[in-house]
């Protein structure tokens, strides 16, 4: 979408610039009046006091990758910037949890995990990790293809700290695996899109690394071909860590799929010998489905290709970025569905699917307005309510305003709206969806 | 409202032989396998959704209490109707509705049995996670409401985890789903919220669970100790070696005696501490993971391992941890089973603790726990005639709350707040907390007429 005013065009680099959540919403058309960047939690509760005091709106932001998950305001007094909360809290590699601040961004967790002695990870995935705030991510619900064996974000996580409305301090969850204690806020909080809080530390379960790795890449040349394996996969023994599935087109999006030659990676970890097993049976397995390649061994070989298939290539002008979920079995043709709209509303795109998990991400960059509203309304229709969801993820302020309601009308009235209305009455927060 | 007219509206409803409402009928339903007891005001069986939601339009509309059940098997008291409130029994809901094997999903009536459901998947070669000890008669519902847990759940979490959907009656009596077999909704967590709370926001009618395939292989280890803390400590090795078993699960010396009187399961009466421990998976690589886990059993001084040859003994050894509530029974007349949990690493202190507890306040205290998670279960034995004996089992429970949260635990791990834990709430709490829980209760159920009282303590 074209946007009016004289905005920067293109992504700046990470080094370039010191706060790109807050670029990322002006971008997106949001009147930003002005910017804190709170360096720790008290900070944070001292700007939100003044905040509730002042009658201000705030909007939390960290690496700007999902900012479009809410509601996006047409004006804020304050852009709330976590990406200066940016630290280990505490790393309890024995219990296998690590809390960190909001700010610290998914790569950073990672190489500061694969930097201990004894090498952990943390299996979230989702686009674009390299700037998603873990704090983002929580507050956007992103996973990635490796939710398949490590589970989502929602399994992840296990405590949240933050601050409520009125600039107090809160906290659920803790550092165990299994906690009923109260109602369960640490899941109530997690795609609330900073509408309820601000979330300020992450608790989260972390993993040892495997000993083996490996990435198995395929191509299957017809629809068909590609859904019988999948199906195949899925009721075979086989343990892999994600599916993801992408098309060999390139360029523009294909007008059938009759076009499109899939192209489908899938990650094997743990011990040598079950991933050195699976990998042989997965190649018979695809062979039988007339799927040839063949399969790369290595950690960085497998996170690599996986991430490389979920995050956008290009940089950021005038984004269009979507989640569609629909249930796995209809997930390749509703991929394939997807290539086909992008076609025929003309657009430069690329679209992944996971494909143990019926969730797709497509991107399309220098969208115009009227278009992306068309594609919007194709995609409404392709994946109607009750059978699926498009949500956005990065989108123009104006095309949100033209959605319509993106949660059931019933829940709204239920439940978010009268749960906004008593957490954060003043509406300091930006509204719920 | 008239106690008449509300019986008559109810019968009218769900027909009459479907509502109890004398003494004699009610008091079975007065109690739960918590501590606490309330005699309901009557007892409406449903079975439907349309009905449940029409009596709970109905209790809204004239603000009468009510609260769901299906077995009651909740240790806290969850299900206990108080202010002689409605229950709305759940357990004819029982029909396994949709299998889809294709998207992995399951949907089912909240009164079918965890152990039926997992009963009907396992010749299609799936199963259901979650698997609480008393899931021969524990219902699908309870554990929505509860998050149930189990031995499983260390490698394949709690219920929360493995639920993608629920048709729900809110607590005015509307209904819809929340959820379903597409992955991630847009907005809040809602389904998460509504898992584990205790039936105070509404009432699930249809669950959509995740199924799993089977896996390849499972082998089933029990290890003998002469400490509880070698136990433990074993337990604490194998995680940090990297090895995720499905289960790692102890039994102390009390409640190895007692289920040896009670289920025969061929544990050593002798040993202070018995850790069973299973790997499910592919085969390839279990042997050698296996022998990794006897060298870290042998390095914490193991007394003697077994290895169950085949179905038939891993279901024996396995009979012994199930039947392990069932067996102290058999010791005192009552029991209260504490749930804190703690970080792992830190069972050896909160089991020296509890040990403690037990001297102090002169009572018997037995151990059975989910040791992967650290999820502790002190069964505190007592005769619940005698009234000093007690307050000193409230006491020692409430100590055994403080110890958890102490050791950076929490309060409850899968038995649920209910009332009995009420106090203990402040423990893992602070106000803005709490107050934060209290909105979202008031903003769901303004009028406080769904399972009141539990859960949150009063402001």
């Amino acid at each position: 979408m074209t946007p009016d005013t004289d905005l920067p065009s293109s992504l700046p680099d990470e080094s370039g610039n010191a706060s790109p959540g807050v670029w990322g919403l002006q971008s997106l058309g949001v009147e930003v009046q002005q910017v804190e960047k709170p360096a720790g939690e008290r900070e944070a509760r001292e700007i939100l006091t003044r905040a509730f005091q002042g009658r201000r709106t705030v909007f939390p932001c960290g690496g700007g990758t999902s900012l479009s998950t809410g509601m996006l305001p047409q004006r804020v007094d304050l852009a709330l910037d976590t990406t200066g909360m940016d630290k280990v809290v505490n790393f309890d590699p024995l219990n296998l949890n690590l809390e960190v601040s909001a700010g610290m961004t998914l790569d950073q967790i990672n190489g500061f995990l694969a930097g201990q002695e004894k090498r952990f990870f943390l299996p979230l995935d989702p686009p674009w990790s390299s700037r998603a705030t873990i704090g983002g991510a929580y507050a956007a619900n992103s996973s990635g293809p490796m939710r398949l064996r490590y589970g989502a974000l929602r399994d992840l996580v296990l405590g949240v700290r933050g601050v409520d409305s009125r600039g107090r301090e809160i906290a659920f969850g803790g550092k165990t695996v299994k906690n009923v204690s109260g109602y369960d806020l640490t899941k109530f909080l997690i795609g609330s899109a900073g509408s309820l809080c601000l979330v300020t530390s992450v608790t989260i379960r972390v993993y040892p690394w495997p000993d083996a790795s490996s990435l198995c890449d395929l191509v299957f040349g017809t629809l068909e071909e590609l859904e019988k394996f999948l199906a195949a996969l899925r009721s075979s023994v086989l343990l892999p860590s994600a599916v993801v599935v992408t098309d060999l087109a390139g360029g523009p999006g294909v007008s059938d799929s009759a076009g499109i030659r899939f192209r489908v990676m899938i990650g094997f970890e743990g011990h040598a010998l079950a991933v050195e097993r699976q990998k042989r049976d997965l190649l018979k397995l695809a062979g039988e489905f007339g799927g040839l390649g063949g399969a790369r061994t290595g950690r960085d070989m497998m996170l690599d290709g996986i991430r490389s298939a979920v995050t956008p290539v290009s940089g950021w002008r005038d984004p269009l970025f979507l989640k569609i979920s629909v249930p796995v079995v209809q997930g390749p043709r509703t991929f394939v569905a997807l290539r086909r709209l992008i076609h025929d509303h003309g657009l430069l795109g690329k679209t992944t699917l996971d494909g143990a998990n019926g969730v797709m991400w497509l991107y399309a960059e220098a969208v115009h307005e009227k278009t992306a509203l068309n594609l919007v309304k194709d995609l409404l229709n392709l994946v109607p309510a009750g059978q699926g969801y498009v949500a956005p993820i990065l989108a123009h302020r104006n095309l949100l305003q033209s959605w319509g309601a993106r949660v059931e009308t019933s829940l709204h009235q239920l439940a978010f709206q009268p749960l906004k209305e008593r957490i954060d009455p003043t509406g300091v927060f930006p509204p719920i969806l | 409202m008239e106690k008449n007219r509300t019986l008559k509206r109810l019968q009218e409803i769900v027909g009459a032989p479907n509502v109890l409402w004398k003494d004699v009928d009610l008091a079975v339903f007065e109690y739960d396998a918590g501590l606490n007891k309330e005699i309901p005001g009557f007892v409406v069986f449903t079975r439907t959704a349309e009905e449940v939601a029409q009596v709970v339009k109905f209790l809204h509309r004239e603000g009468i209490s009510y609260v769901a059940r299906g077995s009651g098997t909740n240790l806290s008291g969850g299900t206990i109707p108080l202010n002689r409130g409605v229950v709305i029994e759940l357990s004819r809901m029982n029909r396994i509705l949709e299998i889809d094997v294709l998207n992995e999903r399951a949907i089912i009536e909240p009164g079918v049995y965890n152990l039926t459901l997992q009963n009907t998947l396992a010749p299609l070669g799936y199963y259901y996670a979650p698997d609480p000890a008393s899931q021969k008669v524990s219902t699908l519902g309870g554990n929505f409401g509860e998050n149930a847990g189990g031995p499983h759940c260390l490698k394949y979490g709690v219920t929360s985890n493995h639920i993608l959907g629920a048709e729900f009656v809110w607590p005015n009596g509307e209904m819809g789903w929340v959820g379903g077999k597409s992955l991630d909704a847009p907005g809040p967590d809602l389904l998460g919220l509504l898992v584990g709370s205790e039936g105070t926001l509404g009432i699930a009618t249809k669950i959509m669970v995740r199924i799993l395939r089977s896996p390849e292989r499972v082998l089933t280890l029990l290890a003998i100790f002469s400490s509880l803390e070698d136990a433990g400590k074993t337990v604490s090795d194998i995680i940090g070696e990297g090895i995720l078993p499905a289960t790692l699960e102890i039994m102390d010396n009390l409640v190895i005696r007692a289920v040896e009187e009670s289920v025969h399961a061929g544990y050593p009466t002798d040993a202070e501490a018995v850790l069973i421990i299973e790997l499910d998976g592919l085969s390839d690589g279990m042997d050698e993971q296996a022998e990794k886990i006897l060298e870290i059993c042998r390095r914490n001084g193991v007394i003697s391992t077994r290895r169950a040859k085949d179905a038939g003994e891993r279901a024996e050894l396995w009979a012994g941890r199930r039947g392990a509530f069932g067996a102290v029974a058999r010791l005192r007349p009552s029991y209260l089973v504490c749930d804190g949990t703690v970080p792992r690493t830190r069972l050896p202190e909160a089991l020296s603790a509890v040990k403690q507890v037990a001297q102090k306040y002169k009572l018997p205290i037995g151990n059975v726990f989910h040791a992967g998670d650290g999820n502790l279960h002190p069964l505190i034995l007592f005769d619940d005639r005698n009234a000093e004996e007690m307050e000193r089992v409230h006491q020692a429970g409430m100590e055994i709350l403080k110890i958890c949260a102490d050791l950076d635990g929490t309060i409850s791990g899968e038995h649920g707040i209910g009332t009995e834990k009420l106090k203990g709430m402040p423990l893992v709490f602070r106000g803005a907390d709490l107050e934060m829980m209290r909105s979202l209760k008031a903003a769901i159920d303004p009028k406080g007429v769904c399972n009141p009282g539990k859960v949150i303590p009063q402001a």
